[in-house]
């Protein structure tokens, strides 16, 4: 019996499964007679489809079914969670390297691989654009069809959107220093473990989908708009994903996964290859250009921010992510006037979506190595320039939003404590201290139904998806710590639309706080009939009994939770069912259309040397601290902050994306996608927590999950120049980057 | 990934026959490491996979013949790494073995298959070259010795004819005393492909030498006879003055991904010191230990 509460660390519900590979994911989910599915891409990013011959394909033994868009439903249906313009499967025009022009369906993988490869598509590659400057370059081919946004004045460039946010007068406020930089930011892929996978099948009179998906609800209501379906025929089921940093939540393969079942009245799995999942969500690129104004007493005057971020072809949910990562981009401080531009770039590029911190890091990289220099420029130490502006709680330090909801100067001090700021160094070290602040969720939605079963064990039901970042726990522990029970009595049902209640989503941190917060009203509603059957059992009134922590408390005797519930429900057997729901309602006028539910908040201090010959960054030493409320899991917590504080490594080190003149993605896989290994960590990374319970979510907690990442690249850039004088905006810090900024640094040409 | 026939002879000659009735469709399979990624991306798409691993011939291991140590072709990178007759003798091939890939890796591929593969970057083509490898190869008109510097002759192809495969791999034990290093250049300190690969054999009388690959279309050796790298006490003018010959036929590719070219002619000169430092502080040892 395992009498872990709120507070402890007890083993991960679900790791065991996870280690011993028990755990069914999609791909592992077999139902009889289920066809294979491959998608059929073309060798180059934009192309004109002439025609598609499907006949030798077809004529494959084994081959069951090959779908082009001419197969669908006309006009081609499009989706997507911000803007419907990506199509089931291009319509006329690929505008990706991997973007799908067909489907092939058959009776093995094999040979629907060998099919894939006889679908012959004659087609004229475009000119297409792939960066920044070709995007926006006043001649460059449109990348969206105009007339998918017929009023907006933006639809004859590549822009689809501009986000201006900002308060006070930036062009007239003083300053004593100005630091004006550009930096840049590679586009990165979230490297889940498990590739996107999908199987659909028909199901009554609809259909049944299985994805790796982070949001089944979001899912459900696409398929059924798209299929023309009631929702209660959509059913979704999402087993837990193995990995999702983001890179799950959106629609991606789905809608044509279920078409081709339905086609084929047979279920049809499509199970994307590594390379195939690097082809389907990836993280925006962005360039930044800051101009910092600063005060001879290190007051941050202003900040005027232009950000452009990279996205893909399809929107995805990519424009989200400018918007809302752009806008925290002043950082944590009070910083008198405010000017932020961030302006969404369309490419002919694989579409990026929601990534761990979700734009967040880019303008973060920017902002806080500004803030360095301007520290250098007036002479201040870099931790007492940021202790001078940190907001302190209760600060409106974004005018408009929730205010400072932390004591982030006691965050900031532990950090500059445990990496021994201003202590001396060894010789040809240097150290970095940076900030990272995101928005929490700013609207929401969940509901969650606990259910107590006749013998006191529980069952709770959470649309949330656990994806490894140990949702199944924190609610387990909640049910627990109210409900009395061992946590291997409570069992936490997920990821089946057909089973759970709606919930929005999995993302921005959310979970503990909305689903934990609807988990704790569904046993609170549990707790109040136990005290109207404990005031009928003992002729006691309800209000002198006292339902917490599984005890229910009477004015003469205390009764454990299984006592009451036993004796209330009789012979009769019976259970008792609670519901509770959690909102964050949308603000129309807010400039994210919601103020955040809390803020991430993370500062991030690094220890590191250079070796001057070869340029590699040994980092000797990583700290990570961040103020979550209260850790209803601190062993869950802190592998969450040191997951993310590697994650973070991996595009501060060595993580990029690089394109042909095709528009094709060079390193595609694993072989030169390199991300950091066991040997690339630091020598020593140490992480720790704020705890004042002052969170939204139970028990006073905050979500965490994303907070460790935000500032790791400019906390090692930091610590790279202080040890060697190397100056680099740009990211990575390849050692072949790094080598080249020391030969700068002695003033070779290189 | 295409179908495609599977055949395993049991032996050499049977191995041999099946090469000559079938090529150039057919490819041999030893590890696997390099051959399986090729069937999977589809860039190889043979009609035969000839199976060599129980291959009598080529699954010897390493021996001893006195004077020469023979690894057979099918012998793994992680029996190299820690047999202790490679690691007195030539350690540096033992450090190479080390690098490849992962632990995985070690235990599948080959140092025949390594080599065979043709890898401008190929991690054990270094030391073989500082050591003076001669590869024994057998075809249809029996056997004959490459010598290791004639082996590599462009990215992917060597210098076997169709029929032939590699049956071992010889290795003369040095009749002096020598110092070695292995050093490589990855952009990662986990497991990795090169974009410089360089080894460095310092031998008691003065002469280095310098092997290096990734840096064009084959591995090469060069050697400086005139004792300035095996000198610690030389002028860092004149050593660079050494390097600059050794490694003026270094092309790095601008095309590659993994590093421009500036920085692995560079590296070449940063990782070339750093080796034959090492192979010194080595020789050293070596004097103290004999």
């Amino acid at each position: 019996m395992n009498a872990a509460r709120i507070g402890d660390s007890p083993n991960r519900v679900g790791g065991r499964e996870r280690v011993t590979g028990q755990q069914m994911y999609v791909a592992d989910i077999r139902l009889p007679g289920t066809l294979q599915a491959k998608l059929v891409t073309l060798d180059c990013a934009r192309a004109r489809i002439i025609s598609i011959d499907k006949t030798a394909a077809e004529n494959l033994p084994g081959v069951s079914l090959v779908m082009t868009a001419a197969d669908l439903p006309q006009p081609v249906p499009r989706f997507g969670p911000q803007f419907e313009d990506r199509p089931v499967l291009a319509v006329g025009e690929t505008k990706y390297h991997g973007d799908p022009v067909a489907i092939v369906a058959a009776e093995t993988a094999e040979i629907a691989a060998e099919a894939a490869r006889l679908v012959r598509v004659e087609y004229e590659e475009l000119s297409a654009v792939y960066t920044l400057a070709a995007a926006l370059a006043p001649d460059a081919p449109l990348v969206q069809d105009p007339s998918l946004r017929p009023k907006d004045p933006l639809a004859g460039t590549n822009v689809l959107r501009e986000h201006r946010v900002g308060w006070g007068d930036v062009d007239s406020e003083a300053a004593d220093v100005v630091i004006d930089n550009r930096y840049s930011f590679p586009i990165v892929t979230h490297f889940a473990i498990e590739p996107h996978s999908f199987m659909a099948a028909p199901e009554g009179d609809g259909v049944a989908v299985w994805s790796s998906i982070q949001h089944p609800y979001w899912l459900q209501k696409i398929l059924a708009k798209i299929l023309r379906l009631p929702l209660a025929r959509v059913r979704v089921v999402a087993p837990d994903p193995g990995g999702g940093f983001g890179g799950k939540q959106h629609t991606k393969y789905e809608p044509i996964v279920a078409f081709a079942a339905l086609r084929a009245d047979r279920p049809v799995r499509l199970i994307l290859s590594l390379e195939e999942s690097f082809q389907a969500a990836r993280r925006a690129a962005c360039e930044v250009h800051v101009r910092t104004g600063v005060r001879a007493d290190g007051k941050i005057a202003f900040q005027d921010i232009e950000a452009d971020y990279l996205i893909g072809a399809y929107a995805d949910i990519a424009d989200r992510v400018v918007s809302k990562g752009s806008y925290p981009g002043a950082g944590p401080y009070n910083v008198p006037a405010v000017r932020i531009v961030a302006r969404s770039v369309l490419s002919h590029t694989l579409p990026s979506t929601a990534f761990r911190g979700f734009g967040n890091p880019q303008v973060n990289w920017a902002v806080e190595s500004n803030l360095d220099e301007a520290a250098r420029a007036v002479g201040l130490d870099r931790l007492e320039l940021r202790l001078r502006n940190l907001a302190r709680k209760g600060d409106a330090f974004i005018p408009f939003d929730t205010a400072c909801d932390g004591d982030w100067q006691q965050t900031v001090r532990r950090a500059a404590e445990m990496i021994g700021w201003g202590q001396p160094l060894p010789a040809g070290h240097g150290r970095g201290l940076a900030v990272g602040i995101k928005s929490g969720p700013t609207t929401g939605h969940s509901y969650s139904t606990v259910r107590l079963l006749a013998d006191g064990s529980v069952l709770v039901y959470a649309g949330t998806s656990d994806m490894g970042q140990g949702a199944r726990t924190i609610f387990a522990q909640i049910a627990a710590q109210e409900l009395g029970a061992p946590l291997d009595w409570v069992t936490v049902v997920m990821g089946d639309t057909a089973l759970v209640p709606y919930d929005q989503q999995t993302s921005a941190s959310r979970s503990t706080v909305l689903m934990g917060n609807a988990i704790l009203r569904a046993c609170r509603s549990i707790q109040e009939q136990l005290r109207r059957m404990a005031s009928e059992l003992h002729s006691v009134p309800e209000d002198q009994i006292v339902v917490e922590n599984g005890i229910v408390r009477l004015p003469d005797q205390e009764l454990t939770v299984i006592q009451v519930l036993k004796a209330g429900l009789g012979r009769m057997g019976g259970e008792l069912i609670g519901n509770g729901e959690s909102r964050k309602d949308a603000e129309p006028d807010h400039p994210l259309q919601g103020s955040a539910a809390f803020f991430e908040f993370n500062c991030t201090a690094v220890e590191a040397t250079v070796d001057e010959g070869t340029g590699d960054i040994t980092i000797v030493r990583h700290v990570a601290v961040s103020d979550v409320g209260k850790a209803l899991n601190p062993l869950q917590v802190r592998m969450q902050d040191e997951g993310a504080a590697i994650q973070g490594l991996g595009h501060t080190l060595m993580e990029h994306y690089i394109f042909d003149d095709k528009g094709r993605v060079r390193n595609l896989g694993a072989i030169d996608y390199r991300i950091p290994t066991s040997m690339d960590l630091p020598l020593e990374m140490e992480s720790d927590l704020v705890e004042n319970g002052d969170g939204p979510g139970p028990y006073g907690s905050k979500g965490m999950s994303e907070g460790a990442l935000l500032c790791v690249a400019p906390a090692v850039a930091a610590a790279v120049r202080e040890a060697s004088g190397a100056v680099i905006r740009d990211l990575p810090l390849t050692p072949e980057r790094v080598w080249r900024a020391l030969q700068e640094r002695d003033g070779k040409e290189v | 990934m295409q179908t495609f026939a599977y055949l395993r002879p049991s032996t050499l000659a049977e191995a041999v026959a099946l090469l000559e009735a079938h090529a150039p469709d057919a490819r041999l399979l030893a590890g696997g490491t390099d051959l399986i990624i090729g069937l999977r991306d589809g860039s190889e798409r043979p009609r035969v996979v000839i199976d060599v691993k129980r291959v009598p011939e080529l699954c010897c291991g390493i021996r001893d013949d006195g004077g020469t140590v023979t690894i057979g072709a099918t012998t793994i990178m992680a029996d190299l790494a820690t047999s202790a007759l490679v690691r007195r003798h030539f350690p540096a091939l033992a450090e190479a073995a080390a690098a490849v890939g992962s632990a995985q890796i070690r235990n599948r591929a080959t140092l025949a298959g390594n080599i065979c593969n043709a890898s401008p970057a190929a991690d054990t083509a270094p030391p073989l070259l500082v050591y003076g490898a001669v590869v024994l190869a057998a075809g249809q008109h029996g056997a004959r010795r490459i010598p290791i510097s004639e082996f590599f002759v462009n990215p992917g192809v060597n210098a076997l004819a169709r029929d032939e495969l590699v049956v071992a791999i010889e290795l003369p034990v040095p009749a002096v005393r020598v110092g070695a290093a292995h050093v490589r250049r990855t952009r990662r300190r986990g497991h990795d492909l090169a974009s410089v690969t360089l080894c460095a054999g310092v031998d008691e009388t003065g002469v280095t030498r310098l092997a290096y690959g990734s840096v064009g279309p084959r591995p090469v050796l060069k050697i400086d006879e005139s004792g300035v790298l095996a000198d610690p006490a030389a002028s860092g003018a004149a050593r660079a003055a050494v390097f600059d010959k050794l490694f003026a036929e270094a092309s790095p590719s601008p095309r590659s991904m993994r590093a421009g070219p500036a920085y692995r002619l560079a590296m070449l000169r940063v990782l070339g010191s750093r080796a034959v430092q090492t192979a010194i502080e080595r020789l050293g040892e070596e004097r103290t230990n004999g």
